[in-house]
């Protein structure tokens, strides 16, 4: 779930980079989305290039995303996601988990 | 015998008579034509004694002598021929001084005795050979000390009644050991290594002679003319302990990149004047030494040059420097023709200066003014101002779980 986005500051002035922002997307039936608000107005989406589903964090606030990298009109990438938890879309640049870290505790769960 | 003095009697009108024999017995005058606002360099005897001096304007000069003719002064072609005359003396004799241009001072001890040859015949030989290669009026005399080898010099300079074998003008002559000071009597004082303002003075207390200097008390020669005073009547006694101070030659280094292409670019210029600096500063002869001058240029394709000149404030032995300072220059630049290839000289090698360092490391030190400067904007502002980006949770699938902003200083 995603709450407060773009809120400053945190314990110690410890601000978040990449959060969320709100956006006004239409979607069709099957839960992709047709049309996205970019700069003023609605353009269409040409091109879903991909699709994939985030859900972590189920033991405190449930996190269940499904982003989508898409093309609008005009040749504009974008990637998007839906809340499923809270409803709503977002937009969030998305780099994938660098494999240079991992949780603490992480090598040992797998031994 | 121990020492020798060669000299070129006004030497910049001996090189133009020899540039240009008409001029021969004319008077001629050094300095530029009689309507520059210039003054004479050098005149010749026949101008000088039609009341030409050297200080005076071109214009006195030729309302003094019409018939004179004016030369340009050719200051790189009299240092060029000056140098060459050095460079002959110092193959015949380890150690050269030059007193001036056209006037030089020798050590011959010994020479004469490896040669076979009676110091007399050595020296007329030497101011043969002298005179043969330069094509100039070279005279020559020796002695045991060098004022006296230089007044003997002087002496021929002056046509002072030295009869020669033949009875012409002699051009060498040495003084007989042991007989300096009846040797030096009988010159006038004009053979003094003093300034113009003393013989002056000398002239005005009627002292011609070098005898009438050597007769005075030395109290009373140090009284009116001080150090000076007691120098000039020690010199006029035969009484001359000194010693040639050679010339140090100066190390020079020189070092010419070509350039890929003909370039007008700054960056092209540039990146050749970093080669060529880099290759300089390389050189072992510069190793561990510090350089006060760099002399750069530009070969152009029209077969001229541009040049610049640095004279670093402290001596440096980074390169890097000398080419941040460099760049200015290059980047003022315009030039009017493509360079082919960029050089560097440098020049006033010295010991590497030494910087008092700091307590601290120049980074570290800089960091806690920066930390300083960071914390007192955050104070002003009263919230932080400044961040830094850390990684949170690389590993996270969650973007916004990744990387934070953190406040400078916490």
């Amino acid at each position: 779930m995603v709450t407060d986005s773009g809120a400053p500051g945190g314990a110690r002035g410890l601000r978040f980079l990449n959060r969320p922002r709100g956006l006004a997307v239409e979607a069709d039936g099957a839960g992709e989305p047709h049309a996205i608000a970019w700069q003023g107005r609605f353009r269409r989406v040409t091109v879903i290039h991909d699709r994939w589903r985030i859900d972590d964090e189920w033991w405190r606030e449930e996190i269940s995303r499904v982003y989508f990298e898409v093309e609008l009109e005009g040749g504009r990438r974008l990637t998007v996601f839906h809340d499923l938890v809270a409803g709503g879309w977002f937009l969030q640049p998305y780099r994938p988990p660098t494999t240079t870290g991992e949780p603490p505790g992480g090598a040992a769960r797998r031994r | 015998m121990d020492f020798a003095c060669i000299q070129v009697p006004w030497f910049a009108i001996a090189v133009a008579r020899r540039e240009n024999p008409q001029l021969a017995g004319r008077p001629v005058v050094v300095g530029g034509a009689p309507e520059e606002h210039a003054e004479v360099t050098a005149c010749s005897p026949e101008a000088m004694a039609a009341g030409v001096a050297p200080g005076m304007s071109l214009r006195r000069a030729l309302a003094l002598c019409p018939g004179a003719v004016f030369l340009p002064l050719a200051a790189s072609v009299l240092r060029a021929e000056a140098d060459r005359l050095a460079a002959l003396l110092r193959e015949r004799s380890p150690v050269v001084e030059e007193a001036g241009q056209g006037h030089l001072h020798c050590e011959i001890r010994g020479l004469p005795e490896l040669l076979g040859l009676g110091t007399a015949t050595y020296l007329a030989q030497l101011r043969e050979s002298l005179a043969g290669e330069t094509g100039l009026p070279v005279l020559a005399g020796a002695a045991t000390t060098v004022f006296a080898a230089h007044a003997a010099c002087s002496a021929l300079g002056l046509g002072i009644g030295i009869a020669g074998d033949r009875g012409g003008p002699r051009q060498s002559i040495s003084v007989v050991p042991g007989r300096e000071r009846e040797f030096l009597a009988h010159l006038p004082v004009k053979v003094l290594p003093v300034e113009p303002a003393m013989h002056q003075r000398l002239r005005l207390f009627g002292i011609e002679r070098l005898a009438q200097v050597a007769a005075l008390p030395l109290s009373a020669m140090q009284a009116q003319f001080g150090p000076a005073g007691r120098r000039a009547w020690e010199l006029a006694n035969g009484r001359d302990s000194s010693r040639l101070q050679p010339a140090q030659e100066e190390l020079r280094v020189t070092e010419e990149v070509e350039l890929p292409a003909p370039a007008v670019s700054q960056a092209a210029l540039l990146a050749g004047s970093e080669a060529a600096l880099a290759r300089a500063f390389g050189r072992e002869e510069v190793a561990g030494r510090a350089v006060r001058i760099v002399t750069w240029w530009a070969g152009l394709e029209d077969s001229t040059r541009v040049s610049r000149r640095l004279a670093f404030r402290e001596p440096t032995a980074d390169p890097r420097h000398a080419l941040f300072v460099l760049r200015s220059k290059v980047e003022a630049l315009r030039l009017p023709a493509p360079a082919l290839s960029v050089g560097v000289e440098l020049a006033g090698i010295c010991s590497e200066y030494a910087h008092q360092q700091l307590l601290w490391s120049s980074g570290r030190g800089r960091q806690r003014e920066l930390d300083d400067a960071i914390a007192q904007l955050h104070a002003r502002a009263g919230e932080p101002q400044v961040y830094r980006i850390v990684e949170v949770q690389p590993w996270s699938r969650i973007p916004e779980r990744q990387a934070a902003l953190v406040a400078y200083g916490s």
